[in-house]
């Protein structure tokens, strides 16, 4: 084998370990609770492996995994019963799996059998529950994209690091313990110096302090590289399968990004590259007849961008069905029977829950596991998922994510009592609302350097109540090309932002990314920059047109 | 305290909330603070008063009293936050609850738990695990299902036959007759 395929394979073997004690656990789940969220969990757990499988080229595997998922088809439609007999075999083709991907079985050496048994076992009893109607079954795999939550396990997570950044690590703690004590000491004799004496001292401890910082974040980052080349294989076994022709290209593998990211972000772009090559790319004949290059191009991109990465996934093949999707979105209820809607709105239906144009349902991708769930993944890394596609050129999914999930720059800013916090990455600049332009309300115009720029007044959007200052700041906040402003009492500048989840009641309002604790100890709300910006272009518009 | 629980008693935390005494199972309890600033969340639902720092982590209050259908608590000097461990959707999350202020430990029997009426309660029977009755002579204490109120999407009004419940600490309401029965 050789070096590099070595380590893919030490990071299959760990992941796959992991898949297989989670599907362990939701069949057992199963057999006691049966009730489509656990049959769901189960697909999705199989799927993944499948996937896994078909990278490292285990066809056994791939194939097991793929009449498993049958059976809990068979299972969703319920044309198959689950009685305990049927589950022992289900947990013995766990143990099939382990065989064939070359891990340990975990079950007693009675209840063991050998890996083809179990299959053609399973194959039979798919056979023997041939689905009543094709179309139900079809409708539940469907269905099991439309998936909304499942609680994800605790699990033991590694990271290899360098032992010379340990050993930075290590000198300095000591040099911050050092600091410690002499802060220590200063402070209870404090009478003796003078404040600025103190602050000095304190200054060079928190030098030592943010060094340590920047050096634990730095262990945690990895290139994004090692994540795409397990793509490698996935593309050429596709080809392989398809009959398509196929070249994958590469950019930016040194990009690096915190390795929560890189964990999270396989499966969103495990999705997107089977959908390109199956839905995304068309059979060399075809392409000819196109008049392309019969080889088609996928490309794999990562780059920076003010603080996010933006990784790029893109093929050169026919372009969405604009046609298509109209008519998949009116079918299933999402458009009236005459409305139209403009290009960027109607292909964001295609991560909607079982939204899928495919006219066939193929080993690769539909079966509904879909779109829906790499935006819902991309979305919890507080990430967004955007895509531009050209009829007969191609279609590119843009994946843009934070480089960590902990810290940022914010910039913090207050409205009466409360303080919230803008991410730096999206402050342009800050400017003094002009006396001349201030009008009462949510929303107004003034006028930045000749060009009208609205803006949103925080006060009102977030109905707190209390009158404005005398004195307005506006915050010009900026995603990609759009510009707005947010109008608040006072700046209160920039600094390190730990960002800490809010609690349940609270997650997934409109507009706000989070929370922080401030250095009195009090929470500050983080806001959302993206949304703010729809939402200020929104009102401005209505205004306008009124 | 200073009685041994015996094997069958439950121990039970008690607190105010509009002037009724509420209990929780001691175990879901996981610490009581003082009401220090707590920040509002806005969009949340009403009954979220709002997030506070506890140690490091952010933990969202709930004001009980709105999520059981009654006016918002008002602050006193009295206000105390009380820790809980709670299951919402599956997970388990810790949450605080505002309290007028803190009753004392219970120790209940399970012959001194009550179903609850059919109706006449200042909550929704739903929401309760039973009525507590302490000594002899005195009386009962709610025995709140803390998992069921909070996992509720609306508010159960509480099918009291007597007029709406005004919070205690409320400003007086203008008398528009506070006798007069409320349609049910």
């Amino acid at each position: 084998m050789k070096p590099e395929l070595e380590k893919v394979h030490a990071v299959f073997l760990t992941e796959t370990e992991e898949q297989l004690v989670t599907l362990e656990r939701d069949l057992l789940t199963l057999e006691s609770c049966p009730g489509p969220e656990s049959l769901r969990a189960a697909f999705r757990t199989v799927h993944t492996l499948k996937g896994g499988a078909a990278v490292m080229g285990l066809t056994e595997a791939v194939e097991l995994a793929h009449t498993l998922e049958e059976l809990l088809t068979r299972l969703e439609a319920g044309v198959l019963v689950l009685h305990s007999g049927l589950g022992t075999l289900l947990l013995q083709a766990v143990d099939a799996m382990r065989e064939l991907v070359g891990l340990r079985p975990v079950a007693e050496p009675d209840l063991r059998l050998p890996a083809k048994d179990v299959h053609s076992l399973l194959a039979s009893t798919v056979e023997a529950a041939r689905p009543l109607a094709s179309s139900a079954a079809r409708g539940c795999a469907e269905r099991l994209g439309a998936e909304s939550h499942t609680e994800t396990p605790h699990r033991e997570r590694t990271l290899r690091v360098g032992l010379d950044r340990l050993d930075r690590m290590l000198d300095l703690t000591g040099e911050i313990s050092i600091a410690r004590g002499r802060l220590t000491s200063m402070l209870s004799q404090a009478h003796r110096y003078s404040p600025q004496q103190l602050l000095e001292a304190h200054r060079e401890a928190d030098r030592l302090y943010l060094d340590l910082q920047e050096l634990v974040m730095k262990v945690r980052m990895v290139p994004i590289g090692r994540t795409f080349q397990t793509f490698t294989r996935t593309v050429r076994d596709l080809c392989q399968t398809t009959g398509k022709l196929v070249r994958l290209e590469m950019s930016g593998e040194d990009v690096e990004v915190d390795t929560t990211v890189t964990e999270l972000i396989r499966d969103p772009l495990t999705h997107l590259v089977r959908n390109a090559m199956d839905h995304g790319m068309e059979p060399p004949e075809v392409r000819q007849a196109c008049g392309k290059d019969p080889t088609g191009t996928l490309f794999m991109r990562a780059f920076h961008e003010a603080g996010s990465i933006v990784i790029q996934v893109g093929e050169d093949g026919p372009g969405l069905d604009r046609e298509r999707i109209l008519e998949r979105a009116r079918e299933r209820g999402l458009l009236g029977p005459d409305e139209g809607r403009p290009d960027a709105e109607l292909f964001q239906f295609i991560f909607e829950p079982g939204f899928s144009t495919a006219q066939r349902v193929t080993e690769l991708s539909g079966r509904g596991v879909g779109m829906d769930i790499v935006k819902r993944n991309v979305e919890m890394l507080r990430g967004t998922i955007s895509l531009e596609t050209t009829p007969g050129k191609g279609t590119t999914f843009f994946l843009r994510l934070p480089l960590t999930l902990s810290i940022i720059e914010g910039f913090s800013v207050g409205v009466g009592e409360e303080t919230y916090v803008i991410p730096l990455e999206h402050v342009v600049e800050c400017v003094e609302l002009p006396q001349l332009e201030r009008n009462p309300g949510r929303t107004g115009v003034f006028n930045l350097r000749g060009e009208p720029l609205p803006y949103l007044r925080l006060r009102e959007h977030l109905s707190l109540g209390g009158e404005p200052p005398s004195r307005e700041s506006i915050v010009v906040i900026g995603q990609g090309r759009g510009r707005a402003g947010i109008a608040v009492d006072t700046l209160l500048g920039q600094g390190q932002t730990v960002i800490k989840p809010l609690g349940k009641p609270c997650q997934g309002l409109p507009g706000l990314a989070g929370s922080t604790l401030m250095g009195d100890g009090r929470v500050a709300l983080i806001l959302d920059v993206p949304v703010l910006l729809q939402q200020v272009l929104k009102a401005a518009s209505s205004a306008a047109a009124a | 305290m200073s009685t041994q629980p015996t094997a069958s008693s439950t121990q039970y935390l008690s607190f105010i909330i509009a002037g009724e005494e509420y209990a929780l199972g001691i175990l879901q309890v996981k610490e009581i603070i003082e009401y220090d600033t707590v920040t509002r969340i806005p969009g949340a639902p009403p009954w979220v008063r709002g997030v506070f720092n506890l140690r490091g982590s952010v933990v969202p209050v709930v004001d009980l009293a709105v999520k059981l259908g009654m006016a918002p608590s008002h602050l006193t000097k009295w206000s105390c936050i009380v820790v809980v461990e709670v299951r919402m959707g599956g997970e388990r999350i810790v949450l605080g609850l505002l309290s007028d202020a803190i009753g004392q430990v219970i120790e209940l029997e399970p012959g001194d738990v009550m179903p609850p009426p059919a109706f006449g309660t200042p909550v929704h029977v739903d929401y309760l695990l039973g009525m507590g009755r302490m000594g002899t002579g005195r009386k009962f204490v709610l025995l709140l299902d803390i998992d069921k109120v909070l996992s509720d999407q609306e508010v159960l009004a509480a099918s009291a036959l007597s007029a709406p419940v005004v919070a205690s600490s409320e400003p007086a309401a203008p008398p528009t007759g506070s006798s007069s029965s409320s349609s049910v």
